[in-house]
C-alpha cells in the first residue's frame, strides 16, 4: 500500500534529516513510530506530503504503485494520503466547513466523481462531527482558527473522516488532548479504520497506544528507523527510554 | 475665495508636495495652461473665472484647501447635490453623481441613522473628480461605502470632508478595484466629544492599476476615536500608496487612534508605499500604527493544499479570507452586507 524505500531528505541549508528511511505499510495496519525529539519523525510526515522546506535526496514513496513523490502535493491527497501535522495550521477567515466541503470535491474532482450534493454532505458533517462529539461552534470557526490544541487535533481527524484516506500519517496526534479527548480522538481514528486502509501513528506515548493498537511499533532515530517491534516494543520504550538500542 | 483661484494659487499636484507623494503626478493633465486643458472645459483656463459657478459654490471658501482633488470638481464647475437627512431620521440611500465632476453636500441631523451607498457614474472623460462635504450631527449614527464593479477609468479622484459632532460614529468602508489610476483623500475632523470614525478600505490591484489613499483624521475634541484598516491586495506591477495622518489636538484628553496597513503582494513587481503620520499636542492619549508586507502564508497554502485543494484555488481562498477579515468586525448593517456579497463573487 504505502512503500517507502531508502528516504532521503534534506532542509534548505544541506542539512540531511532523513538518511534512508524503509516502510512498508500493508493494509489493515496500524504502524507506530516512536522516537526521540529531533529523530525525524515529523520531518517524515511532511516530506511525504511534499512540504516545500524539504528536498528529496533519494529514494522512494509510492502508494498502490504510484509514485507520490512526482505528484503535486494536492495529487498526493486526493490519491489517498492524510497527513495530520504536529501543529495544525490556523487559517483565519477560511470557514471550516467550506474548507472541508472544498477538499472532499477536490478530491471527487480528482476520482472524476460529482460534487457532493448539499444534503450529502451536511448529513456527513454532522455523522463525523457525532462521532468526534464536536459541537456546532465547529461550524462557523476558520480553520483551526483560536482552537485550543485539543480542539485542533480533534479538528485534524474531522477531516481525516470527511475524506476518507487509505493511508493517514498522524503526527503526535495524542499531544495537547486531555483523557477525554484523547479517547474520542482515538476511538474516532478506530472508527475510520478498516482493512482496506493504514495509519501510521507518531508518538511520544505508550497512551494513545492503550486505545489504537498498533500491529507495529518503530523507532526512528538520527533519520532512519533502527529498531522495528510488535506493541511489546513500545511498552519497553515507554518503561526504558531510548538509550539501550544500538544503532 | 472659489476653487479655481485657489488651484491657480497652488498650482499643479508635485511630488514634492507632502499630498500627492506617492502618487504619479506626471499622469494629470495640465488644467491650468491655456494650451494643456485637454479636458476641454473653458472654466478653468486661467483668466476664465467668469464662467457660472452654482450657488452652493458661492457660499464655500477654499482658500485653506491645500488639495487639489478637493479643488477640482468644483474648479469644473460640479453640479452641487445637497441633501438634508433630518434629525432622528432613519435612512438607506445610494448616491451617484451625474456627472464626470460632482459635488455632494450632506447635512446628516442630530441622533439620525444613516446607511450611504456611492455608486460609480457612467463616465465620458479620462478624468473624474467628486467631492462630498458631510456633516454629522450630535449622535449620528452613519455608515458610508462603496464597492462598485472594476471601472478601466484611466484617472479618479474622490475627495472627502466629513465633520462630526459629539458623539457621532461614523463607519466609512470600501473596496478599489479600478485598473486605472485613483486616489480616495479625505479630510476628517472629529469636532466633537466621543465622535468615532472607523475607515476599512480594501484594494485588489492587478496589471499597472495604481490606487492611492491620502488620510487627515484631526481629534478635536476629548475621548474620540479612529480607526483605519487598509488592506491590498497587489498583482501584476499594481502600487498601492498609503498616506495616514493623524493629528490630536491640544486638551483633547483620552483620545484613541490606531492605524493598520496590510499588504500582500501576489507578484514580484507590485510594490506598495505607506507613510504614518502622527501629530500629537496632548499627552493622555493613546496612537498606534502598523505597517506589514508579505506575500500569502506559505503554511496556510500547504495546509490547504495538503487537504487535496489545487494551489490556484487555495490561493484564491487565502486570499478571500484576508479581503474578507476586512470588514469581518463591522455590525451587521447593509454596509457590510454588501461589501463581503461584492467579495463572495
Amino acid at each position: 500500500m504505502l512503500s517507502i524505500k531508502d528516504l532521503k531528505a534534506s532542509i534548505e541549508d544541506g542539512t540531511q534529516i532523513l538518511k534512508g528511511i524503509n516502510l512498508e505499510v500493508k493494509p489493515g495496519e496500524v504502524h507506530a513510530i516512536m522516537g526521540p525529539n529531533g529523530s525525524g519523525k515529523s520531518t517524515l510526515s511532511k516530506v511525504i506530503a511534499g512540504h516545500p522546506a524539504y528536498k528529496v535526496d533519494g529514494g522512494s514513496v509510492e502508494l498502490d504503485g504510484k509514485n507520490l513523490l512526482a505528484m503535486e502535493i494536492n495529487e498526493r491527497a486526493n490519491s489517498g494520503l492524510f497527513i495530520s501535522t504536529q501543529y495544525p495550521t490556523e487559517i483565519p477567515g477560511v470557514n471550516n466547513v467550506e474548507f472541508l466541503k472544498m477538499a472532499l470535491n477536490s478530491k471527487r474532482a480528482f476520482l472524476g466523481l460529482p460534487e457532493i450534493g448539499e444534503d450529502e454532505f451536511k448529513k456527513l458533517c454532522e455523522e463525523k462531527m457525532q462521532l468526534l462529539e464536536m459541537d456546532e461552534r465547529y461550524r462557523e470557526r476558520g480553520v483551526n482558527d483560536g482552537m485550543s490544541g485539543g480542539e485542533k487535533k480533534r479538528n485534524e481527524i474531522l477531516q481525516m473522516a470527511i475524506l476518507d484516506p487509505k493511508v493517514s500519517f498522524l503526527d503526535e496526534t495524542d499531544s495537547g488532548l486531555d483523557i477525554d479527548a484523547l479517547r474520542i480522538v482515538a476511538n474516532g481514528i478506530n472508527h475510520i479504520m478498516s482493512p482496506e486502509k493504514a495509519v501510521i501513528l507518531v508518538t511520544h506515548y505508550q497512551r494513545l497506544l492503550d486505545y489504537i493498537k498498533p500491529t507495529y511499533v518503530h523507532v526512528l532515530r538520527h533519520g532512519k528507523i533502527i529498531l522495528s517491534g510488535g506493541p511489546e516494543l513500545a511498552l519497553k520504550l515507554e518503561e526504558q527510554g531510548y538509550d539501550w538500542i544500538e544503532e | 475665495m472659489d476653487a479655481v483661484t485657489r488651484i491657480q494659487q497652488i498650482g499643479m499636484p508635485r511630488r514634492n508636495n507632502e499630498l500627492w507623494t506617492f502618487f504619479p503626478v506626471a499622469r494629470i493633465p495640465n488644467v491650468l495652461s491655456a494650451d494643456g486643458d485637454c479636458l476641454h472645459h473653458a472654466s478653468l483656463v486661467a483668466g476664465s473665472a467668469n464662467a457660472p459657478r452654482n450657488d452652493k459654490q458661492e457660499s464655500l471658501d477654499f482658500s485653506k484647501e491645500n488639495d487639489f482633488a478637493a479643488l477640482l470638481p468644483l474648479a469644473k464647475n460640479a453640479r452641487t447635490m445637497v441633501r438634508t437627512i433630518p434629525e432622528g431620521a432613519n435612512e438607506m440611500a445610494m448616491l451617484k453623481c451625474n456627472d464626470d465632476f460632482g459635488h455632494t453636500v450632506l447635512d446628516i441631523g442630530k441622533g439620525a441613522h444613516v446607511s450611504l451607498e456611492i455608486l460609480d457614474n457612467k463616465v465620458q472623460h479620462e478624468i473624474v473628480a467628486e467631492r462630498f462635504d458631510i456633516s454629522v450631527g450630535e449622535g449620528a449614527d452613519v455608515e458610508i461605502f462603496f464597492a462598485n464593479p472594476a471601472s478601466d477609468l484611466p484617472l479618479r479622484f474622490r475627495h472627502f470632508r466629513i465633520r462630526q459632532a459629539a458623539s457621532s460614529t461614523v463607519r466609512f468602508s470600501n473596496i478599489l478595484t479600478d485598473s486605472g489610476i485613483g486616489r480616495i483623500s479625505m479630510d476628517c475632523d472629529l469636532d466633537g466629544e466621543g465622535a468615532s470614525f472607523d475607515y476599512r478600505s480594501l484594494s485588489i490591484l492587478d496589471n499597472t492599476a495604481s490606487m492611492h489613499q491620502r488620510l487627515t483624521i484631526r481629534h478635536n475634541a476629548p475621548n474620540t476615536v479612529s480607526t483605519q484598516l487598509a488592506r491590498n491586495l497587489l498583482s501584476g506591477s499594481a502600487y498601492a500608496s498609503y498616506d495616514g495622518m493623524v493629528v490630536v489636538g491640544e486638551k483633547c484628553t483620552k483620545v484613541n487612534s490606531g492605524q493598520l496597513v496590510n499588504t500582500i503582494l501576489l507578484s514580484e513587481g507590485a510594490s506598495v508605499s505607506v507613510k504614518p503620520v502622527l501629530k500629537i499636542y496632548h499627552d493622555d492619549v493613546e496612537c498606534t500604527h502598523g505597517n506589514t508586507v508579505g506575500e500569502l502564508d506559505a503554511e496556510q497554502m500547504f495546509y490547504l493544499v495538503s487537504r487535496g485543494i489545487p494551489a490556484a484555488q487555495a490561493q484564491r481562498m487565502l486570499m478571500k479570507a484576508f479581503a474578507q477579515e476586512t470588514f469581518l468586525p463591522l455590525p451587521e448593517t447593509p454596509a457590510k452586507k454588501r461589501l463581503l456579497q461584492t467579495l463572495s463573487v
